[in-house]
């Protein structure tokens, strides 16, 4: 009787976690032309007016290109964090945890906050994009770190030994031996990371250059105004493109995992 | 000798990149907010030469911003309650349940972290609004003749920022329950002991670091959102971290915005380390 | 194939001496074990040999030229784990040719290689195999072969049969000496187990405390032990206070103790008055009529399928421990006689 009752309880905090998800996307499919809920009818029209807007469009392509990056760069320096931390670091091993955990426990806005005052501070001010991109690798680093270590955990040093003793030098045992075994790890953390980046709001907002605008701030800039279903179009297509990148990575890491 | 000395200078090269970033950009940037606070207005610059301890003074002398600040601790706290409450019975679930739905539940579990946050404080403006589903829904049924004020006040907000930090609760509390041995349980039944009391007794307890951790991380993370309380609450409703960027990116006054940051960091820090040792002391928690 | 040769080798820790000068030349084609309890540091020395670890002191050369400063991936040797430490992305024969392109061998070569080495440790059909579809058995025999198929300078070997049950461990034990004696290739093992360490091996060296309490054959060790560490450590034995009575001019001790009247090889230090302790093997107590040896009784006893132990009383209170062929089964209580040869009595030394 009272696990009905556990189990129905359960249900409706999923159905509380999905739901903003859910209503945005039903509401980007509101023929009418005022944001309201349940839609008074269904169809594409506001998809259609999002794909000639080019302002939404470019900003898509600002949050591609700098959660690549981002990715890129998050996924290198988080590799090699997570290989010191968990095969050199010794004594230090907790110092290190936290030290890259800290982009993460410390609240965003300080963070952002941070970043301005100190880029005005050196001098190199929000001019270029490079602030924009630090904020962003500082903030996906932790996600980089927390999937590689858990995969280099499951890491046997032997298998390191085993390479060396039968003639492989560093790089060789890294590209050949360490690297596919952690790359669950790394791929899971690079997902991570350019979701995040992709998604990210206050650090974007404080760091942005003149003229540059990533989903996100645009996004939030078009609803403090407008009242349109458009902005759900374009939130509905960002959740898609999420999903695709999603289940893309699952089938490719799918079949490594099957490996061993 | 050699070769371990050498071995071990060239393992630092791998921390180096990482340790860099994180010194040079997140370590001495937390150190100029602390400088900023207590530097002179400017005018017209962000701003001007020398210090002052002016900007506090300014933050405990106005009792706006010391309201504003209980207030958005008042937030913080109710939104970490309201998770504990809705969350541990999922993480629950999701650590012991059985698993042909576990992985979808899972997935909803983790799919706010992977919608944008704009996205998301959108969907519940959509759902909060006078017009918006809750009242549409409230109305059409007759149970309400008006609509009820979801949105623009604290209430929307605690709901809104419940929603977006749910998962950050979930997490840990799953995490500690799959790692409580299930024999433990069974060994209790077989001594006698009821679910409520296996609950109190022995879940409870030996899941407080991931309650812990899940408060703690729930709470800071409430303290700190912006873009939630400011879609959601509009210009009617501010919480602190929503005035201290708009002090900061609307009207550019430096000095006074950290020193509001800082007060709302520490007094945020000082209720976390209250709450770390009084759980500390009553569950003989790390 | 190489002949290795330590050079009061040391590794010092600074809280803890594991490895403390020890010296020792293996020969070409020779299979020794170091044998000792965890922590002896046969594990380290191996290390060191393997180049894994760096000595504090010390030199290692193999044929001569020292090695100390040679990278691991460089000695050319043939390590096989404990825990096997296949490579589980890589099929076997992927785990076989690993190690053979690293040394840029043309594909043919390889091929044929992991052929010849694959039909050795009898898995030809397995190639294709993934590590983890393979018993521990199987596991063990591929990280030999993936030894054994780059041809190295010598084979080290670390406590491999630990993680396999019994059986297999006596069958395994045959099969690795079988094969290194047809490769003929210098073999370091590194054991816990002493049977594992006699059966397997032309020459034990047996560690306590990072120094080499013994070398020698594995007849050398269990008939001749040099400590009494020695003798508990390799098989059972009764160990026994005697008193010097006599030094003679021809070499050789009277004794008296617990069994009666004895002559052995004297020792040195032996004096009348002095008390030795003196080592016999349960299996050299022969059990015979009351009247025909020693008065004992007999306090328990275990059958064992092929052996029988049993736990005897003297005269004098004293406790020993006797092993015979079941022939004949005595009972809890029964009273018989002890009977040891002249030559199976070892002193080994003198008490202070």
């Amino acid at each position: 009787m009272s696990k009905t009752f556990f189990t129905i309880f359960c249900l409706l905090i999923y159905i509380f976690l999905l739901a903003p998800i859910v209503v945005v996307v039903l509401a980007s499919f509101n023929a009418g032309a005022f944001l309201t809920f349940p839609p008074q009818g269904l169809s594409f029209r506001w998809y259609v007016v999002f794909f000639h807007n080019e302002v939404f469009w470019r900003a898509i392509k600002t949050s591609f290109w700098i959660a690549g990056v981002t990715t890129v760069i998050s996924c290198i320096i988080g590799t090699m964090a997570a290989i010191y931390h968990v095969q050199f670091a010794g004594k230090l091993k907790e110092t290190v945890r936290v030290a890259m955990m800290a982009p993460l426990l410390l609240p965003e806005v300080l963070t952002a906050i941070a970043l301005l005052f100190f880029v005005y501070t050196i001098g190199i001010g929000t001019q270029t994009v490079l602030p924009m991109i630090i904020g962003h690798v500082l903030i996906t680093l932790p996600f980089v770190f927390i999937n590689v270590s858990a995969s280099l955990e499951t890491y046997d040093v032997s298998w390191t030994m085993a390479a060396r003793s039968l003639g492989a030098g560093p790089f060789t045992r890294f590209r050949r031996i360490m690297l596919p075994l952690i790359k669950p790890g790394v791929i899971g953390g690079a997902l991570f990371a350019f979701i995040i980046s992709f998604d990210v709001f206050t650090i974007s907002f404080m760091l942005k250059s003149v003229g540059m605008s990533t989903l996100p701030l645009q996004l939030y800039d078009y609803l403090r105004t407008n009242f349109t279903p458009e902005a759900a179009a374009v939130s509905s297509l960002s959740v898609f493109l999420t999903l695709v990148v999603v289940v893309v990575t699952e089938k490719f890491l799918g079949l490594k995992i099957h490996r061993f | 000798m050699n070769a371990r000395a050498t071995k071990k200078r060239a393992s630092l090269l791998l921390i180096a990149p990482a340790g860099l970033l994180i010194f040079f950009f997140l370590v001495l940037p937390y150190l100029t907010i602390v400088v900023m606070s207590f530097r002179v207005p400017g005018d017209g610059t962000p701003y001007a030469p020398g210090f002052t301890t002016g900007n506090y003074l300014h933050f405990f002398s106005d009792s706006f911003f010391l309201v504003q600040t209980f207030n958005t601790l008042m937030i913080g706290a109710v939104c970490t309650l309201v998770c504990l409450l809705l969350g541990f019975p999922v993480a629950w679930q999701l650590a012991r349940g059985n698993s042909r739905w576990r992985g979808i539940a899972y997935g909803i579990v983790l799919s706010p972290l992977l919608v944008g946050i704009v996205i998301r404080s959108y969907g519940w403006t959509i759902i909060l609004g006078n017009n918006g589903m809750i009242n549409r829904t409230l109305i059409s049924m007759g149970l309400v003749d008006r609509p009820v004020g979801l949105m623009y006040n604290t209430l929307g907000i605690v709901i809104a920022l419940s929603h977006v930090f749910l998962p950050f609760m979930i997490l840990p509390i799953m995490s500690a329950i799959q790692g409580i041995d299930p024999s433990l349980e069974s060994a209790a039944r077989s001594l006698g002991a009821s679910r409520a009391t296996i609950i109190r007794r022995i879940i409870l307890p030996l899941s407080m670091p991931g309650i812990q951790a899940g408060c703690i991380l729930t709470f800071v993370l409430s303290l700190s959102a912006y873009v939630t309380p400011a879609l959601i609450g509009g210009s009617k409703v501010k919480t602190m971290a929503v005035t201290v960027v708009d002090t900061l990116v609307d009207t550019f006054q430096w000095p006074f915005g950290s020193a509001l940051a800082l007060m709302l960091a520490v007094t945020g820090a000082v209720i976390v380390v209250i709450f770390a040792r009084l759980t500390r002391m009553k569950w003989k928690v790390a | 194939m190489t002949e290795v040769s330590i050079e009061r080798l040391t590794m010092d820790y600074g809280v803890h001496l594991a490895v403390d000068g020890i010296s020792l030349r293996i020969r070409n084609g020779e299979f020794i074990s170091l044998l000792g309890p965890s922590g002896c540091g046969k594990t380290t020395t191996l290390k060191m040999i393997a180049g894994f670890e760096q000595a504090t002191s010390g030199a290692i050369r193999f044929d001569g030229s020292d090695v100390m400063q040679v990278p691991a991936e460089k000695r050319d040797i043939g390590m096989v784990f404990q825990n096997y430490a296949l490579f589980p992305h890589m099929t076997v024969a992927g785990n076989l040719a690993f190690g053979l392109e690293m040394r840029k061998l043309p594909k043919a070569e390889i091929q044929s290689r992991i052929a010849k080495v694959l039909e050795m440790v009898q898995l030809s059909s397995h190639a294709e195999r993934y590590p983890i579809q393979l018993s521990g058995g199987q596991q063990q025999r591929v990280a030999l072969a993936r030894a054994l198929v780059i041809e190295p300078k010598i084979l080290l070997l670390d406590e491999p049969l630990a993680n396999l049950d019994a059986k297999l461990r006596e069958e395994m034990r045959v099969f690795i000496r079988e094969i290194q004696r047809r490769v003929g290739i210098t073999t370091v093992y590194v054991t816990h187990d002493q049977a594992e360490a006699m059966t397997m091996s032309d020459r034990v060296v047996v560690m306590f405390g990072g120094k080499i309490a013994q070398m020698g054959t594995p007849a050398e060790i269990y008939d001749q032990p040099a400590s009494v560490e020695v003798a508990k450590f390799v098989g059972q034995v009764n160990l026994m206070r005697m008193t010097v009575d006599a030094v003679s001019a021809d070499g050789s001790m009277d004794l008296s103790g617990p069994f009666g009247p004895i002559r052995v090889k004297a020792i040195a230090g032996a004096a009348p008055g002095r008390s030795v302790t003196v080592a016999v093997r349960p299996e050299a107590i022969d059990l015979v009529a009351l009247g025909e040896g020693r008065p004992a009784t007999i306090v328990s006893s275990y059958y064992s399928g092929s052996l029988m132990d049993y736990r005897v009383r003297l005269a004098d209170g004293t406790l020993i421990d006797v092993q015979t062929f079941p022939r004949q089964r005595f009972a809890d209580g029964d009273a018989v006689g002890l009977s040891v040869s002249a030559d199976r009595w070892w002193p080994l030394e003198i008490n202070a």
